[in-house]
C-alpha cells in the first residue's frame, strides 16, 4: 500500500527542482497538469488502499476459519473415540460425513491461499502504472518548458504541441522500468530449479 | 526438530500466507518484511531455507541473495525465490547470484512444499 506513495515521493524528490516553471503562462499550464496527474495517482493509492484493505480483511477471516476448521476437526475425532461403535452406528456415520466435510474446507483453504495472493500482484502493478504516469508528467512538463523557449521566438504551433506530446510519451516509455506482473488470469505461477 | 524457513517479502498477505503454508508443514518460519531485515535476521537464526521475494524496499531480493552468498552458513543454504517477475533476463541474474530455483507468483500451496521438500529434504 505504501509503495506507490514512496515511489512518488522518490521521483518527486528527484525532479521537483528541474520542473519548476519559466514564465507565469508555463506555472499555469504545469500547475493544471500537475493537479490532473496528481489526481490519477491518487485515484491509483485509493484503488491499492481498497484492493489492501479487502484482501487483509480476507487474510483475517481466512486465519480464523482455518483455525476453527481444525477445531472442528479435532472435535470430530474426539466424539468418535468416544462412541461405543455397536451402539452408535448412525452417530459413527454422522461423524465420517463431518470429516468429509472438514477435508473439503481445508482443500477450499488451500486454493484460497493462491487467489489471496493477487491483491500483491494489484498492488506492483498500481506502483508500476503510478511510476509511468509519472514519467509522463515529468516529460510533458519537461517539454511544456521547451515550447515556452519557443514560443517566445515565434515558433510554436499546433504541429509542434502535437509533435511535443509525443515525444514526452516516447521518453516516458524509453525512461519506464519493466513491468513486473505478467499474469493475465488467475493461473498459478512456473517453478524452476537450477 | 523442525527445519527452519526465513519467509521475505513486503507484502503482509504474501509472508501470511507463505507462514501458513510452511507451518501447516512443520516447519519452524521466521518473517522479514525487507531485504534489510532478512539480512539481520539471517545472522542471528541460522535458518535451513530462505524464501524471498525481489521487489522490496531498502536491500531487495537479488541483492540480499548476492549477501547472503557471502556469509559463510549461506554458501550451501537454499535460496529460493518467490516473485511475480518472470522474464529470462532477470532469471538469469538471479541463477548468477547462486539461486537455487525460482518460484513465479502466486504459489500453489502444495507445490511451494514439494519443491522446499525435494530442496532441503
Amino acid at each position: 500500500m505504501s509503495e506507490i506513495q514512496s515511489v512518488s515521493d522518490k521521483i518527486d524528490n528527484q525532479t521537483m527542482d528541474k520542473l519548476m516553471p519559466l514564465d507565469q503562462d508555463g506555472m499555469l499550464c504545469n500547475a493544471e497538469a500537475d493537479e490532473y496527474f496528481l489526481n490519477i495517482k491518487s485515484e491509483l493509492s485509493q484503488i491499492d488502499r481498497l484492493v489492501s484493505d479487502a484482501v487483509n480483511n480476507l487474510v483475517i477471516n481466512f486465519k480464523y476459519i482455518s483455525k476453527l476448521t481444525k477445531s472442528h476437526h479435532d472435535m470430530v475425532l474426539t466424539i468418535e473415540k468416544m462412541a461405543v461403535p455397536e451402539e452408535s452406528k448412525p452417530i459413527l456415520e454422522l461423524l465420517e460425513k463431518q470429516m468429509i466435510i472438514a477435508d473439503k474446507i481445508e482443500q477450499e483453504l488451500e486454493m484460497a491461499v493462491t487467489s489471496l495472493q493477487f491483491g500483491d500482484l494489484v498492488t506492483q502493478l498500481l506502483a508500476h502504472t503510478t511510476r509511468q504516469v509519472e514519467m509522463l508528467n515529468i516529460e510533458l512538463q519537461r517539454i511544456d518548458r521547451q515550447s515556452t523557449w519557443k514560443e517566445k521566438t515565434g515558433e510554436k504551433s499546433l504541429h509542434a504541441v502535437h509533435e511535443g506530446i509525443s515525444k514526452a510519451v516516447n521518453m516516458a516509455s524509453t525512461k519506464n522500468i519493466r513491468k513486473p506482473v505478467v499474469q493475465q488470469g488467475m493461473q498459478m505461477g512456473d517453478i524452476e530449479l537450477f | 526438530m523442525a527445519k527452519t524457513i526465513l519467509a521475505v517479502d513486503d507484502s503482509a498477505s504474501i509472508r501470511q500466507m507463505v507462514t501458513f503454508t510452511l507451518k501447516g508443514a512443520g516447519y519452524e518460519v521466521i518473517e522479514a518484511v525487507d531485504g534489510q531485515d532478512a539480512l539481520d535476521k539471517a545472522n542471528i537464526h541460522k535458518v535451513n531455507l530462505v524464501l524471498t521475494d525481489i521487489n522490496m524496499p531498502r536491500i531487495d531480493g537479488l541483492k540480499l541473495l548476492e549477501l547472503l552468498r557471502k556469509l559463510t552458513h549461506y554458501k550451501t543454504v537454499p535460496i529460493l525465490m518467490l516473485t511475480t517477475e518472470s522474464s529470462d533476463e532477470i532469471k538469469a541474474k538471479g541463477r548468477a547470484a547462486g539461486a537455487t530455483g525460482w518460484l513465479v507468483k502466486p504459489f500453489d500451496p502444495k507445490r511451494l512444499l514439494e519443491v522446499i521438500g525435494k530442496v532441503i529434504g
